[in-house]
């Protein structure tokens, strides 16, 4: 079979000057002088990717991930190698940048479509579809200006993945867009992987990347660094972060650490359902360097608790010790629906105070204390003790469990948060754009 | 769309009809953005379409009034003719220079002002210039209308000669597409042609008789009429209209071959340097 895509010696270089006067004084000289650097933002990549599968793109901010997306879909033009594309190519760089405000959303889809190259009367036998994927109801004909951001993007993801590609590029497309849609555009991503659509996928989640992606390339300053699948991928990735963090000083290091898992883990729990089976969430194994002794819910009398009423506040008690001295360190406490649904994160870092330097074998508690508007349900909570330079120290081995049972008046699917209602006779205040 | 190959060094003559065939190809596509960028203008506009006859109009109405009422140009001979409205007169030659200054500007900005367009998609970029001048020259034909109905309300002959109209908008159209080609090139690559190109075009509106009547030009600075070929635009534009005659057969000539070969360079120009158009967004 004749590979989807193939990459020969790809390499894309610019000039850099710092201004054009500078620029204007090169060219008047002739060559003497020299003002700007030349500057590979890709250097000889070689790459085939066969069709049907899945690649992920890895790498950090500038390593040349949308430049290779950009060159393979035809944007812009490699300065050595050649690229071959085989099959209809959609390109997904920013969702709804072409919408024209003035016009409706039935306009500008057509447009949009035909921009992608698609015919028109194929865009018309799929409108319906496309339609009722984007599900933007009466806006559909509404000038696009009267949009929210997420509603530009959902129709912008509906023309490009309804009209069945061969090939779909995507570069971090998805960041936009609530949690329902963001589902629905992933099952329809699976749907399209599984009828053997070739999908190239750019994200900075590791954890999209590795339940997604059949494979996986990493890219380091132009280079292509690394090629496997996802599992071996990410971890050249993770340790590729880690070099550029331990430069950095131990207050910082930790706080990044801790942004970066939450980047990593942003959009896991949107997911469909992982056909990749549970429990896979890409965890670190902890170092051993302290060890969670128990974690304990208690309820507003501060006692133990199994069931707490829904709106009232929780405890979450915490105990670890230390194997080992320690300069640094923070308490993190996790909370889950049944279905691993992240609910919220905190820690002793977010919160203060810190807890400083502890001897080695000395025993902390902490407490968390929160108001818990659930719904009824099973929930769960997990800790974590996290050391300098973001390391994991320790963690629960099993979250421990809690029933939050039913108080009054209560709809909705995850949380009843504290509500204030206000009626208005008159129309005073304008309906939300 | 399907399958693709960057090595495939096309050569400039095939690319060039290659070019010409997207028209056809994606003609959709091009009828979609001229329509959008004719009634983008009106769109917020609660009687839409309709400003775009009503805006000349009113102007026209404004040009000849003011002509002939208050400066009181009215019935002065202008090239012979004592019933000539100035107004008119001035209209008949704005018309043609408001295509020309149009296409100039959004020519030069055609590429950059839709980067998102360019670097973003895989789009046939030959496009954007096309319909900037086509939309350009469709908002002037409301504007003809609005002249027609003028002439009508000043009590002034159709001249059977405006038949032959639409053959000059058409040679007008091939000069136009070919200046707005080289424009996009230029804007895209050396933005300060930007601002050559502002007081070029302001020169350009006082070196074409359309404020003044060609005869006033002493011989010695005919050159600046002869080598100028808005100034023909500008003589046909009011042979046909105005005067009911026909433009001469010799410029005409001139103009045609002058046209075809600035769309050729131009359109060259633009199709052998447009892969490098997103590397300088």
């Amino acid at each position: 079979m004749t590979p989807a895509i193939s990459l020969k010696g790809i390499g894309k270089k610019y000039r850099i000057t710092s201004s054009k006067s500078l620029r204007l004084r090169e060219i008047l000289s002739f060559g003497k002088k020299q003002h700007s650097q030349d500057f590979w933002a890709l250097q000889d990549i070689d790459l085939e990717i066969e069709q049907g599968s899945t690649l992920g793109i890895l790498g950090r901010n500038g390593a040349g991930k949308s430049t290779m997306l950009q060159i393979i879909s035809g944007v812009l033009q490699p300065t050595t190698g050649t690229v071959e594309v085989n099959g209809r190519l959609i390109a997904i760089f920013g969702l709804g940048s072409g919408f024209n405000p003035e016009f409706t959303g039935r306009e500008n889809a057509m447009m949009n479509g035909l921009i992608l190259g698609i015919d028109r009367h194929e865009m018309l036998e799929r409108f319906e579809e496309i339609e009722a994927f984007a599900d933007i109801g009466d806006f559909m004909d509404h000038p696009v200006k009267t949009y929210s951001s997420g509603m530009k993007s959902r129709l912008g993801f509906a023309v490009a993945v309804n009209v069945e590609p061969n090939i779909l590029v995507i570069d971090e497309a998805l960041s936009a867009g609530d949690a329902s849609f963001k589902k629905k555009a992933l099952q329809r991503m699976y749907d399209l992987r599984d009828s053997g659509t070739t999908v190239l996928f750019v994200s900075h989640s590791m954890g999209m990347v590795n339940r997604f992606c059949t494979e996986a390339v990493l890219l380091n300053r132009g280079h292509m660094i690394a090629r496997g699948t996802p599992d071996e991928v990410l971890g050249e990735y993770r340790s590729v972060l880690e070099k550029s963090q331990s430069k950095k000083d131990a207050k910082n290091a930790e706080r990044d650490q801790k942004l970066d898992y939450a980047i990593a883990h942003e959009d896991e729990d949107d997911m469909p359902d992982p056909p990749k089976g549970k429990g896979k969430r890409g965890q670190r194994r902890p170092t051993g360097e302290a060890e969670v002794l128990d974690i304990k819910l208690l309820d507003e009398d501060q006692q133990p608790a199994g069931r707490v009423p829904s709106g009232s506040n929780l405890t979450v008690r915490v105990r670890a010790r230390y194997a080992q001295a320690v300069d640094g360190s923070a308490f993190g406490a996790v909370l889950r629906d049944r279905s691993g649904t992240l609910l919220f994160a905190t820690s002793t870092d977010m919160e203060e105070p810190p807890l400083g330097a502890r001897a080695e074998g000395e025993i902390v508690t902490v407490n968390f204390a929160f108001g818990a508007p659930f719904r009824p349900g099973h929930y769960g909570v997990e800790a974590t003790v996290s050391g300098d330079a973001g390391r994991l120290l320790g963690r629960t081995g099993e979250p421990a469990t809690f029933e939050v049972v039913a108080q009054e008046r209560l709809a909705g699917d995850v949380i009843q948060p504290p509500t204030r209602v206000e009626v208005y006779d008159h129309e005073e205040l304008g309906p939300a754009t | 769309m399907a399958t693709y190959t960057s090595s495939e060094k096309q050569g400039l003559g095939s690319a060039f009809f290659d070019a010409l065939g997207t028209f056809y190809r994606r003609r959709w596509l091009l009828g979609y953005f001229i329509h959008r960028q004719v009634t983008r203008a009106y769109r917020r506009s609660y009687l839409g379409l309709a400003w775009a006859v009503l805006g000349p109009l009113v102007w026209v109405f404004f040009l000849a009034l003011i002509f002939s009422h208050v400066i009181g140009i009215k019935d002065r001979a202008v090239e012979g003719d004592p019933t000539l409205n100035f107004g008119l007169y001035l209209y008949c030659g704005l018309l043609p220079f408001l295509t020309f200054s149009e296409a100039l500007n959004k020519g030069l900005n055609s590429i950059r002002s839709n980067s998102g367009l360019v670097q973003k998609v895989v789009f046939p970029t030959e496009i954007l210039p096309f319909t900037n001048a086509i939309a350009s020259m469709v908002d002037k034909v409301f504007g003809f209308g609005a002249l027609l109905v003028m002439l009508l309300l000043f009590g002034r002959t159709l001249h059977p000669t405006l038949l032959y109209m639409p053959v000059i908008v058409v040679l007008q159209m091939i000069f136009i597409l070919g200046l707005t080609y080289i424009m996009a090139v230029l804007g895209t690559f050396l933005p300060d042609v930007g601002e050559v190109m502002r007081p070029v075009i302001r020169g350009m509106f006082f070196v074409t008789p359309i404020l003044w009547p060609p005869d006033r030009l002493p011989d010695s600075l005919s050159w600046i009429e002869d080598y100028n070929p808005l100034a023909y635009l500008v003589n046909a534009y009011r042979d046909l209209i105005l005067d009911g005659t026909m433009p001469g057969a010799l410029s005409t000539l001139y103009f045609t071959l002058f046209s075809v070969a600035l769309f050729i360079v131009g359109f060259a120009l633009f199709i052998r340097l447009k892969p490098r158009f997103a590397d300088h967004l």
